[in-house]
């Protein structure tokens, strides 16, 4: 292998951020050796060595953004196992060299990265000194001089704007994908949870009481295709856990829910937010959820309409809990009161296979 | 002072301008081969009449009259067998013709549409070559071709007197005798390239003797004699076809006609040569030999007259109702497959041509 | 695999198409005995006879027009033209009867036929042996001009050239004929025409060159990446038809282009590669277009001849500006 090509790291990964750089140009390195750290759409991911050898270039430096197909590394190899590249050895008066080529255009993941416009719009931009790649194309895929000469108002009055990366830059994707697809609708009910236990398990209740809605209720634990126009019913509960931080949002997954009990469930999810707050959960960690869990309530808020991502139909938002005077039975009482908010995408889930679902679960939470 | 090389040039000649027979025919020359000459010759001039009333009245574009070439065009045809190759210019009507190039072909050819060219039942031979002597190149080439193989088949070539001064027909002369090629070249010379007169063109006194530079032989015959032509081509293709080598056969003749419909030879050269040159033409001369050897009637020149005015009638309608070709035709045949970096220009061609392409 | 340089490799393209092809002759002056100037041909005649391997008069227009002829019946020779100076009295065959034989038959007539002729400068060779006319000869339409600039994509494009239904002008770059030498595999594969070959990737300046310039476009790109710009490096290849999709997908990605040839600019092959990208990448530009070329002068003799040539010097010097401006 000659160049190492950035893989697609997650699912459909386009692209990743240079973190660190544990080698150099020049380090002799084993396989599986630490190469790189980058940073994907949702963690820091350790890039190894595939094979053995000298780097000979780094394509990239820290903080740079690498897309998927795209030269990471290349190695001082005299062959190549890429397919499609014709190699030879090129022997000259001054020792040997090599002969790569592709016939035609070399294959990238990358679409014109970089801003489109006219070059007097450039000209205006560099006079400005506005960054082009920093704003967002207009209807026809081209920045205009009115963006332009609009940026470097803005940025003169209130300083430049931050380029959102990692993870900040996918939950804006994510979020912009779903706000394109989905048709949400979002229901909103209280669960009078007044009867638990002292010290009862918030969370891992909600986690218990979305397992048993999602057996009653498949339609809801499902994946909607809305290209092909197809839905999987899963049979397995894999609950995202949507967990904030810093640096963003990061949805890991607590796997299977329904078959395990409440001590696994806390120790399962105690990992996660560790793994996701060290920045070491790997990618697959957090892929292949089934609905999602938004427990927003830990902070502050009370209904919420959360967003459904695809290919998920479901969302639970759990609101801070709270007591409340109540009618109950003929009587005024106060009563220790959860707000849920259900959002489902409506083009997969039928209205009342929602409000069967939220009633099953605030069923499932109001027992004591 | 040591003699080393002498040649000679033999002039051939059977039938004289009154059409009396001057010198014992060959064998086979009897007065049914020289009635279908007669025949041939006299449906190509009604033709060639014809298709200068066309492009007098824009049905063609630039058309070149074969006008005094008849027993050449017609000769080199009959000499011809089937399976040899034909390497024209462009005043080679009567031998295309016999070759099996449709007359519709021609009229769609000078009509400006290249499907004249491809001869729906000539597959071997060239097309009419208009840039001068370069189709002797070719026929070199074919000639290799026929004796890389070794097959018992000969090429013949044509070209005017003009051609005989560029370097490509003395080029291939030149490889045709090095490499004694089955190649047979025919200078139909008429005096005139253009407005230049032979005697500009060269100093030469004869141009077959152009052969002797490239060590091959050399014949002049009588362009308006047909037995003198089709004699001289028939030895000379057997001779080739036998691996005996090329011949170069001057054929002397003058251009009734102007060069092309788009040129007015009374600009350069006097009515007194061109009546003189008449008294010397070919089709009569032949007519009047047959008539002596009570070989042809007025009424059989009438009912020949009146075939071939049919015939040359029917042609013209053929070519006036063909349908126009594809406005893509221009891309389809360029190259064997159009080349990708032409896509968008057929695909540009076809929306301003909506009726464009074949699909 | 042995070693080969690109003459050689030639020689071993046409030694295996002789040998697959009976139709196939090799034709042109001092090919047989002597085995070409360059030894392009040499040792084929002794391995498949006079018969094959022709020794032509010198006529340059017979031998063009005479492989026309052979190509109408079927043969597919393989012409050598002894450098591209001397083509000039063959441009009449090329342009009304080798490149149009296929259109103005309707596909009666074909002309499967390769004109080799080794050209450009850097040799030392007297006048007239070292210009790079391959624009006169794109103009051409209906042809295919087909320049290698390595032993291996010679061999694999010379094969490529003989097999096509359509005739081919094959360009040797000669100052490159013995210069390199790689492992060259007679396996008879041959490699898309029409194409173009990325030779190096990169995401800041598209380097597009073809034959010997090819050297140093790769040194100016080795040296640019130690200053830590990415070059892409695309070896044209086939000058006609373009293969313009290649060079707009890597122009649209690195928005720079520098186009190096040998030839003169104006009205170069260079010139019509600018054009392109300025209809198809305009918007994706983040510097003008540049060409680095031979002067439009004519080319010194020997004494002067790398001055005139495009040096890796003068490729940087443009290129620094091209990644300079607007900054």
């Amino acid at each position: 292998m000659k160049y190492f090509k950035l893989p697609d790291l997650g699912e459909g990964l386009p692209e990743a951020e240079i973190v660190n750089w544990h080698v150099a140009v020049g380090d002799q390195v084993e396989v599986d050796q630490l190469l790189v750290e980058v940073e994907t759409a949702k963690a820091i991911v350790e890039v190894p060595s595939p094979c053995a050898g000298t780097i000979v270039a780094l394509f990239g430096a820290k903080g740079d953004v690498i897309h998927t197909g795209e030269p990471l590394v290349e190695f001082d190899h005299q062959e190549s196992g890429d397919s499609g590249t014709v190699v030879g050895k090129l022997a000259q008066a001054p020792g040997a060299s090599e002969d790569h080529f592709i016939i035609g255009a070399a294959p990238s993941s990358r679409q014109a990265h970089h801003a489109r416009a006219t070059p007097a719009v450039r000209a205006l931009a560099a006079r400005l000194q506005v960054d082009l790649d920093q704003l967002s194309p207009g209807p026809a895929g081209l920045i205009t001089a009115a963006e332009v000469e609009k940026a470097a108002h803005l940025e003169q009055q209130h300083g430049a704007a931050e380029s959102l990366k990692g993870v900040r830059r996918a939950m804006a994707n994510a979020m912009a994908a779903s706000h394109s697809q989905v048709v949400p609708v979002t229901l909103h009910e209280d669960a009078d949870i007044h009867d638990w236990a002292p010290g009862t398990d918030i969370t891992i209740r909600l986690v218990q009481a979305i397992a048993c809605a999602c057996r009653k209720n498949p339609a809801v634990n499902a994946w909607f295709d809305g290209t092909s126009m197809s839905r999987r019913l899963r049979q397995v509960v894999d609950l995202g856990i949507a967990v904030d931080t810093a640096e963003g949002l990061f949805v890991p997954v607590l796997r299977n829910v329904a078959s395990r009990d409440e001590a696994d469930l806390r120790a399962g999810l105690d990992r996660l937010r560790q793994d996701v707050v060290k920045r070491t959960i790997p990618p697959a960690e957090m892929q292949g959820a089934t609905i999602t869990l938004s427990n927003f309530g830990t902070i502050a808020g009370r209904y919420a309409n959360p967003i459904v991502v695809p290919p998920q139909v479901a969302i639970v938002g759990a609101g801070v809990v709270r007591e409340e005077v109540v009618a109950r039975a003929q009587q005024i009482a106060i009563r220790r009161i959860l707000p849920l908010s259900v959002t489902f995408d409506h083009r997969a889930v039928t209205g009342g296979e929602a409000a069967r679902f939220l009633k099953t679960l605030i069923m499932a939470l109001t027992k004591a | 002072m040591k003699k080393i090389y002498e040649f000679r040039i033999e002039s051939r000649r059977f039938i004289n301008s009154a059409g009396k027979v001057i010198a014992t025919l060959p064998e086979g020359y009897d007065a049914g081969l020289l009635r279908q000459a007669y025949e041939h010759m006299v449906l190509i001039r009604a033709f060639d009449q014809k298709a200068i009333a066309l492009q007098r009245t824009g049905k063609i574009g630039t058309y070149p009259s074969i006008l005094g070439h008849e027993a050449i065009s017609i000769a080199a045809g009959m000499a011809l067998r089937k399976d040899d190759v034909f390497v024209p210019y462009y005043r080679d009507l009567g031998t295309q013709y016999l070759r099996g190039v449709r007359l519709v072909e021609q009229l769609l050819y000078w009509g400006g549409d290249e499907r004249g060219s491809c001869f729906a039942a000539q597959k071997e031979d060239l097309p009419i070559c208009v840039p001068i002597a370069t189709q002797f190149c070719h026929a070199a080439g074919v000639a290799s071709a026929i004796r890389f193989r070794q097959q018992p088949r000969a090429v013949l070539v044509s070209g005017g007197d003009g051609s005989t001064s560029k370097g490509d027909f003395l080029e291939s002369l030149n490889l045709a005798g090095a490499w004694q090629l089955p190649l047979v070249f025919l200078i139909a010379n008429n005096q005139w390239a253009i407005s230049t007169p032979r005697y500009l063109q060269c100093h030469a006194e004869t141009l077959a003797q152009k052969a002797i530079g490239a060590g091959i032989a050399g014949v002049q015959v009588d362009g308006n004699d047909f037995v003198a032509v089709h004699d001289s081509l028939t030895q000379a293709l057997e001779k080739a076809r036998t691996g005996q080598g090329p011949t170069l056969v001057e054929a002397i003749t003058y251009r009734l006609g102007d060069h092309t419909t788009a040129d007015d030879a009374s600009r350069y050269r006097s009515q007194d040569e061109l009546k003189k040159a008449w008294d010397e033409e070919p089709v009569k001369r032949l007519r009047t030999c047959l008539a002596h050897q009570n070989a042809w009637s007025e009424a059989e020149e009438k009912a020949l007259l009146t075939r071939c005015k049919t015939q040359v009638e029917q042609v013209v309608s053929d070519y006036l109702n063909t349908p126009p070709a594809a406005p893509t035709a221009m891309f389809d045949y360029l190259y064997a497959r159009l080349p990708a970096d032409l896509q968008p220009q057929y695909d540009h061609l076809k929306a301003i041509r909506p009726e464009a392409g074949h699909d | 695999m042995t070693n080969l340089t690109m003459v050689e490799a030639i020689n071993l393209a046409l030694a295996h198409e002789l040998a697959a092809d009976p139709n196939l002759l090799v034709m042109g002056e001092d090919v047989g005995v002597n085995g070409g100037v360059f030894r392009a041909t040499v040792d084929l005649r002794k391995t498949f006879g006079p018969r094959r391997v022709v020794d032509t008069p010198l006529a340059e227009t017979m031998i063009v027009g005479a492989a026309i002829g052979m190509a109408t019946q079927g043969l597919h020779p393989v012409a050598e033209i002894q450098f591209m100076g001397f083509i000039y009295p063959a441009m009449e065959q090329l342009i009304c009867h080798a490149s149009r034989l296929r259109n103005r038959t309707r596909g009666r007539l074909s002309c499967p036929l390769v004109i080799r002729a080794p050209f450009g400068g850097g040799i030392h060779a007297p006048e007239h042996h070292s210009e790079s006319t391959e624009a006169l000869l794109a103009h051409i339409p209906g042809l295919r001009v087909v320049i290698p600039s390595s032993p291996l994509r010679a061999y694999r494009l010379l094969l490529a050239a003989i097999r096509d239904p359509d005739p081919v002008v094959f360009l040797e770059p000669k100052r490159i004929y013995r210069a390199v030498s790689q492992p060259v595999a007679d396996d008879g594969e041959a490699l898309p025409l029409d194409t173009c070959f990325t030779l190096r990737e990169g995401d800041d300046l598209t380097l597009i060159s073809w034959g010997a310039m090819i050297q140093e476009t790769l040194k100016a790109a080795d040296s640019l990446k130690q200053q830590g710009v990415g070059c892409e490096v695309i070896d044209v290849a086939t000058v006609s038809p373009l293969d313009r999709q290649t060079l707009i997908a890597s122009v649209s990605k690195t928005g720079r282009a520098l186009i190096i040839h040998e030839a003169p600019g104006h009205c170069g092959v260079g010139a019509e590669i600018a054009a392109t990208l300025q209809e198809h990448c305009l918007l994706d530009l983040k510097a003008p277009i540049r060409r680095v070329t031979g002067f439009d002068t004519i080319m010194p003799y020997l004494r002067q001849e790398m001055l005139y040539m495009p040096s890796v010097e003068r490729i940087l010097g443009v290129a620094a500006e091209v990644l300079d401006f607007g900054r």
